[in-house]
C-alpha cells in the first residue's frame, strides 16, 4: 500500500465519486497550513532574532506598516523582543503541540475503540462510561482542574490536550470495526484464522483511516484554540517558552500602547484555524459523508 | 417513560460518581494531598494534624469512601487562601457569571438558530454563504481575540464602552457580545447540518411529494426532527451557563466564577477547583438530562418504545 | 455411497440471543437454535433449508466454531471445538472455512483480490512465501479467474468472479469443511449455476465436505448428498434430497416443495397460512402449529421429536408418524 490512505479511499470506494476541485477558500487554506509547517520546520533558520533576545534600545517599537523600521519588521514588546521571532516561534510550539495532541488523541481514541469493539461486555461498558463522563464535562473546565492538581509541564500539556477529543474517535472506531465485524470483511478475515493485531491493524484500521483523518481535520483547529485559551489564561506554555496564546495573553497589557503585539498572532490563530476547518470540512463533505 | 427516566437518573448520578472518583484519584496522583492542601512550607505537626483529621492515614479505599461521604454531605473543603469554605467562595461568584451567560445564552439561540434554518432552507443562495462564513468565522475565532478586538474597537478606538470590571450594565455589554457571537456561530452551523440532513430524508421528500404544503413540510416535519439534535447542543450550552466564560471573564476582568476557576488553578487552590468541578458536572449532567427527558417528547419512537416492548 | 466416516458432529445445539426492542425496551430472548444435531461426513454434503431467520446462519457459524453454542457441542475431526478466538481455534481455521452470502462485504475492499487470497496462507505461514504468488494463481485458476484479474480491487469485479475470488480465499489451505452460507442468493440466476456447478468441481478436485446453507430447495438438492429443513430454530425433517423432494414427509417440508415453481402443477400449490415465524415468541408445542393445515390438538401441546420412520428419513410431526390422525390445522378456528 505505497499510496496514501486518503488517495486509495478515494480511487477504490465503491459507489465513485466526482472529487470536485477545491474551491478557493480550500487551496488558500492548504496554502497557509503549507507555510505554516514551513515556518515551524524551519524556524531556526528564518527566525532573525533568538525569541529570548532583548533589544532595550528599541523597545515597543511599531511594525513597518505602522511606521517601524526594517530591524524589526513586525515590531518589538516591551522587552524590544522582535515579534516575528517570537511569532515564529510561537508557531512552531503550537503547532507542536496541535499535533502532538492531535495524533494522541487519535491514538488512544482509536485504541479504545478498537477494544470496546473487540471485547465487548464489561470493557465496552467501561469505556462508553468514559465517552459519558468526557461529553459531560466541558473540556476545558477538565483540563484546568488537571493542570490545577498536577501543576503544569509542557509533556503534560500534550497529553492532557491529546484527551481532548478522544471519545470521538471511540465512538467511530468502535462504531465501525463492529460494523465490520459484524458480517463485514473483519469478520470474513477473523474467520481465517487471523489474529486480533492482523483483523485490526491490517484491515480496520486502513478501512476507517480516511474517517479518521476528517475527524482529526476537524478536532485539530479545536485543539489549537484550547491550547491558546489556555496560554492565554498564563496556564499553558509557560514562559519562557512561548506560543500563540501565550503571546496573546501577553500582549493584552499593551492593548493600548502596542496593539501589534497582540494582533500579529491573534490573527495567526484564526487563520490557521480556519484554515484547518475548511479543509476539514472540505474532506468530511468530499469524502465522508456519514459524519456530522 | 418511568423505567426511561429512572435509567437516564441513574446514569446521571454515575456520572457524578465518575467526577468525584476523578477528581479523588488526581487529588491523590497529584501527590501528598495534606501537603498540597497545607502548603509545602506548613509545619510538619500540622500536615500530620491534617493527614489524621481527614484520614489520610486510613486505607485508600476507606479514604475513598469518606471522601465520599463528605462530599455528599456538602463538604467540599476550604480554599487555602482566605480559609472560607469552597462552595460558599463559589456560589457567591455564580449570580455575576450568570449575569453574562444567561443574555449571552438569548443571543445564541435568538440568533443562531434563525441563521441556520434560514441558511438551510435557501441552501447555497448569498444568504446561505454568508450565514455560513460568518459561522466559520465565529468557530475560529477565539473568543479572548474577539474579546480583545471588541475591546480595542468599542472601548479603545471609539470610547463608547468601558473595557474591563463590574460596576454598571454598561460593563456587560462587551463580554456578552462575546461571549454570545461565538456561541450563535457554532449554533447556527450545528442547526444548518442538522435541518439539511431531515430536509434529505425521503419522508420530507414524500410528504411534498404528496402534495403538503412545503412550508407545512417544514414546520410540521423537518423543524420538530431537526430539532433532536439542536437541542443536545442547547443543552450543553445550558450546562456550561456556570463555567463556561472561563476566558472571556479574564479578558473583561469579570469576578464571576470562571475568573475564580483561573485564579485558583494558578495559585492550586485545589478545594475550590475541585469545588468548582463538582459543580460544573452537576449542572451539565442535569442539563443533560433535561435534555434526555425533552428527547422523549420531541422523538416519538423513543415514547413508543417501551409500551410496544411490554 | 463412498464410505467417509464423521467429519463434523453436532449435538444438541442451542443458541439464544438477547434481542433488545427500541433504546429502552426490556431485553427478550431469542432462540434462535435450538436443539440442532447433525453430522456430515468427508467429501460430502449437507444441504440446509429453512425460511428466513429459522437459524441457518447460526447454526453455521455454530458448526463452524465461530460461536459458542449455549448448549450442546460440536466436534471436528474426533475433537472438541476450542474456544473462539484462542490459539488453538485460529489455528483450527486453516482447516474449516466460510463462503458468505455478500462476497463483496466479506472482502475488503481497500486490497487487491491476490492479496487477499494470499492471506490465509500467509496468516498460517504455509508454503514458503516465494511459492505463495504460484499458489495464488493455481486458487485463481481453479475457481475460474483469470491470474491477472489478482491486481483487481473486489469493487472491479463482477458479483460472480467476487463470490468465485471468497472461494478461492477459503480454499487456499485447503480446508477439510466448507460452510456455504447462501453463496448463490446475491448472484444473478444466470451465475448462480455456474457457481453451483464449481462448487461441484471443486469437491471432487479436493474432496472437501461442504454445509450449504440455503433457502432454495432445488439448489440445495443439486449439490447435497443430504438435506436437513430447518424451523424455528430446529430440524424438522432429514433424509435424502431425492426422497425429500419428491416425497416431503413433514407438512412444512410439503408446503417447501409446493411453493416452487413447477410448469403444469400450478394448481397444487400449498401456501403456508398464518405469520411468518418469530423465534421470540416460539408456539407452544409443535412450532409449526399455527401454520400447519394438519395440526391436531396433541400439536399445540406437545413438541414432536426428531426420529426415524421405518424407511430412515428422519422427521419431527405427530402426524407424519401417525402418532395422531390428521387434523384441520388452526388457521381456520383462528379465524372463526
Ligand atoms: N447476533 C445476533 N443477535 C441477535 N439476534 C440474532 C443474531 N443473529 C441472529 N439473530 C436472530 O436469530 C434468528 C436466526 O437468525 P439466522 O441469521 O440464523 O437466520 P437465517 O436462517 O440464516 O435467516 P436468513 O435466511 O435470513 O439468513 C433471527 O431471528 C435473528 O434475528
Ligand atoms: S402435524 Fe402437528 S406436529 Fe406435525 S407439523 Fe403439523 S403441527 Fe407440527
Ligand atoms: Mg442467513
Amino acid at each position: 500500500m505505497p499510496e496514501a490512505p486518503l488517495v486509495l479511499a478515494a480511487s477504490t470506494a465503491p459507489p465513485k465519486r466526482r472529487r470536485a476541485a477545491a474551491p478557493a477558500l480550500v487551496i488558500f487554506g492548504m496554502a497557509w497550513l503549507m507555510l505554516m509547517l514551513a515556518v515551524a520546520v524551519l524556524a531556526d533558520v528564518i527566525a532573525p532574532y533568538a525569541y529570548t533576545a532583548l533589544d532595550l534600545r528599541n523597545r515597543l517599537s511599531p511594525p513597518i506598516l505602522f511606521g517601524g523600521t526594517w530591524i524589526h519588521p513586525l515590531g518589538t514588546d516591551e522587552l524590544g523582543r522582535d515579534v516575528l521571532s517570537r511569532l515564529i516561534y510561537s508557531i512552531r510550539t503550537s503547532l507542536l503541540i496541535a499535533f502532538g495532541a492531535t495524533i494522541i488523541g487519535a491514538a488512544v481514541g482509536t485504541s479504545l475503540g478498537f477494544l470496546a469493539a473487540h471485547f465487548r461486555g464489561l470493557v465496552e461498558q467501561a469505556v462508553l462510561a468514559l465517552v459519558d463522563f468526557s461529553a459531560s464535562l466541558p473540556f476545558l473546565i477538565l483540563a484546568l482542574a488537571v493542570l490545577a492538581f498536577f501543576g503544569n509541564s509542557l509533556g503534560l500539556l500534550v497529553c492532557l490536550l491529546g484527551l481532548h477529543a478522544w471519545e470521538r474517535y471511540a465512538r467511530i472506531a468502535r462504531g465501525l470495526a463492529l460494523a465490520a465485524g459484524a458480517q463485514g470483511y473483519a469478520a470474513a478475515v477473523r474467520g481465517l484464522g487471523a489474529s486480533p493485531w492482523r483483523i485490526y491493524g491490517r484491515h480496520v484500521l486502513p478501512n476507517i483511516a480516511s474517517t479518521l483523518i476528517v475527524s482529526m481535520t476537524l478536532a485539530f483547529p479545536e485543539v489549537i484554540l484550547l491550547e491558546s485559551g489556555l496560554s492565554f489564561l498564563g496556564l499553558g506554555v509557560q514562559p519562557p517558552e512561548t506560543s500563540l496564546g501565550s503571546m496573546v495573553g501577553y500582549g493584552r497589557e499593551y492593548l493600548t500602547r502596542a496593539p501589534w503585539i497582540l494582533l500579529t498572532p491573534a490573527s495567526v490563530i484564526v487563520l490557521t484555524t480556519l484554515s484547518v476547518s475548511l479543509i476539514g470540512d472540505w474532506l468530511r463533505d468530499g469524502l465522508d459523508p456519514t459524519l456530522r | 417513560m418511568l423505567r426511561f427516566i429512572a435509567s437516564r437518573l441513574a446514569r446521571a448520578a454515575l456520572t457524578i460518581a465518575m467526577v468525584v472518583t476523578f477528581a479523588f484519584i488526581v487529588l491523590r496522583l497529584s501527590g501528598d494531598p495534606a501537603q498540597i492542601i497545607m502548603g509545602a512550607d506548613a509545619p510538619p505537626e500540622a500536615v500530620d494534624a491534617f493527614r489524621t483529621a481527614w484520614g489520610l492515614d486510613e486505607p485508600i479505599w476507606v479514604q475513598y469512601f469518606s471522601y465520599f461521604w463528605a462530599i455528599l454531605q456538602g463538604d467540599l473543603g476550604r480554599s487555602m487562601r482566605d480559609g472560607r469554605d469552597a462552595i460558599v467562595l463559589v456560589t457567591e461568584r455564580i449570580p455575576a457569571t450568570l449575569a453574562l451567560t444567561l443574555p449571552a445564552l438569548a443571543i445564541k439561540i435568538c440568533l443562531g438558530i434563525p441563521a441556520g434554518i434560514y441558511a438551510a432552507l435557501h441552501r447555497n443562495s448569498l444568504a446561505d454563504r454568508v450565514v455560513m462564513i460568518i459561522a466559520v468565522a465565529g468557530f475560529t475565532v477565539p473568543s479572548f481575540v474577539l474579546g480583545l478586538l471588541l475591546v480595542l474597537l468599542f472601548a479603545v478606538q471609539l470610547g463608547w464602552l468601558p473595557s474591563g470590571g463590574q460596576e454598571s450594565w454598561r460593563h456587560g455589554i462587551l463580554p456578552v457580545i462575546t461571549l454570545g457571537l461565538g456561541g450563535a456561530a457554532v449554533l447556527a452551523r450545528f442547526t444548518r447540518s442538522a435541518m439539511l440532513e431531515v430536509l434529505g430524508q425521503p419522508f420530507i421528500r414524500t410528504a411534498s411529494a404528496k402534495g403538503v404544503p412545503w412550508h407545512a413540510v417544514v414546520t410540521g416535519h423537518a423543524l420538530p426532527n431537526a430539532a433532536i439534535p439542536t437541542v443536545t447542543i442547547i443543552g450543553f450550552m445550558v450546562g456550561s451557563l456556570i463555567a463556561g466564560a472561563v476566558v472571556v471573564e479574564s479578558v473583561f476582568s469579570w469576578p464571576g466564577v470562571g475568573r475564580l476557576l483561573v485564579v485558583a488553578v494558578a495559585n492550586r487552590d485545589l478545594a475550590v477547583v475541585q469545588c468548582i468541578l463538582l459543580l460544573v458536572a452537576i449542572t451539565m449532567v442535569c442539563a443533560n438530562l433535561i435534555v434526555d427527558l425533552l428527547y422523549g417528547l420531541l422523538d416519538p419512537r423513543l415514547r413508543a418504545a417501551p409500551g410496544k416492548a411490554a | 455411497m463412498k464410505p467417509g466416516g464423521a467429519l463434523l458432529e453436532a449435538e444438541g445445539l442451542v443458541r439464544r440471543y438477547a434481542m433488545r426492542r427500541g433504546i429502552m425496551g426490556r431485553a427478550v430472548e431469542v432462540r434462535a437454535v435450538d436443539g440442532v444435531s447433525l453430522k456430515l461426513e468427508r467429501g460430502r454434503t449437507l444441504g440446509l433449508v429453512g425460511e428466513s431467520g429459522c437459524g441457518k446462519s447460526t447454526t453455521g457459524r455454530l458448526v463452524l466454531g465461530m460461536e459458542t453454542p449455549d448448549a450442546g457441542r460440536v466436534s471436528f475431526e474426533g475433537a472438541t471445538m476450542p474456544q473462539p478466538g484462542s490459539a488453538a481455534w485460529r489455528k483450527l481455521r486453516a482447516r474449516m472455512q466460510m463462503v458468505f452470502q455478500d462476497p463483496l462485504g466479506a472482502l475488503d475492499r481497500r486490497l487487491p483480490i491476490a492479496t487477499q487470497v494470499a492471506e490465509p496462507l500467509d496468516i498460517h505461514n504455509i508454503g514458503a512465501v516465494s511459492e505463495r504468488a504460484a499458489r495464488v494463481e493455481a486458487l485463481l485458476r481453479a475457481v475460474g479467474l483469470r491470474p491477472d484479474q489478482g491486481a483487481l480491487y473486489p469493487h472491479e469485479l463482477s458479483g460472480g468472479q467476487r463470490q468465485r475470488a471468497v472461494l478461492a480465499r477459503a480454499l487456499a489451505t485447503d480446508p477439510a469443511l466448507l460452510v456455504c452460507d447462501e453463496p448463490i442468493s446475491a448472484l444473478d440466476v444466470s451465475i448462480q449455476a455456474q457457481v453451483m456447478n464449481l462448487l461441484l468441481d471443486l469437491q471432487e478436485q479436493f474432496g472437501t465436505s461442504m454445509l450449504f446453507v440455503s433457502h432454495d430447495l432445488r439448489a440445495v438438492r443439486q449439490v447435497s448428498h443430504r438435506v436437513a429443513v430447518m424451523y424455528l430454530g430446529r430440524i424438522v425433517e432429514e433424509g435424502e434430497p431425492d426422497a425429500v423432494l419428491h416425497d416431503p414427509a413433514h407438512p412444512y417440508t410439503r408446503a417447501l416443495v409446493s411453493a416452487i415453481p413447477h410448469p403444469g402443477r400450478m394448481g397444487q400449490r400449498m401456501v403456508l397460512q398464518g405469520d411468518p415465524p418469530n423465534p421470540a415468541d416460539r408456539p407452544s408445542g409443535c412450532a409449526f402449529h399455527p401454520r400447519c393445515p394438519v395440526a391436531n390438538s396433541l400439536c399445540a401441546r406437545e413438541a414432536p421429536v426428531l426420529k426415524p420412520r421405518a424407511d430412515g428419513r428422519l422427521i419431527a410431526c405427530h402426524v407424519a408418524h401417525g402418532e395422531v390422525a390428521a387434523g384441520h390445522g388452526f388457521t381456520g378456528q383462528e379465524a372463526a
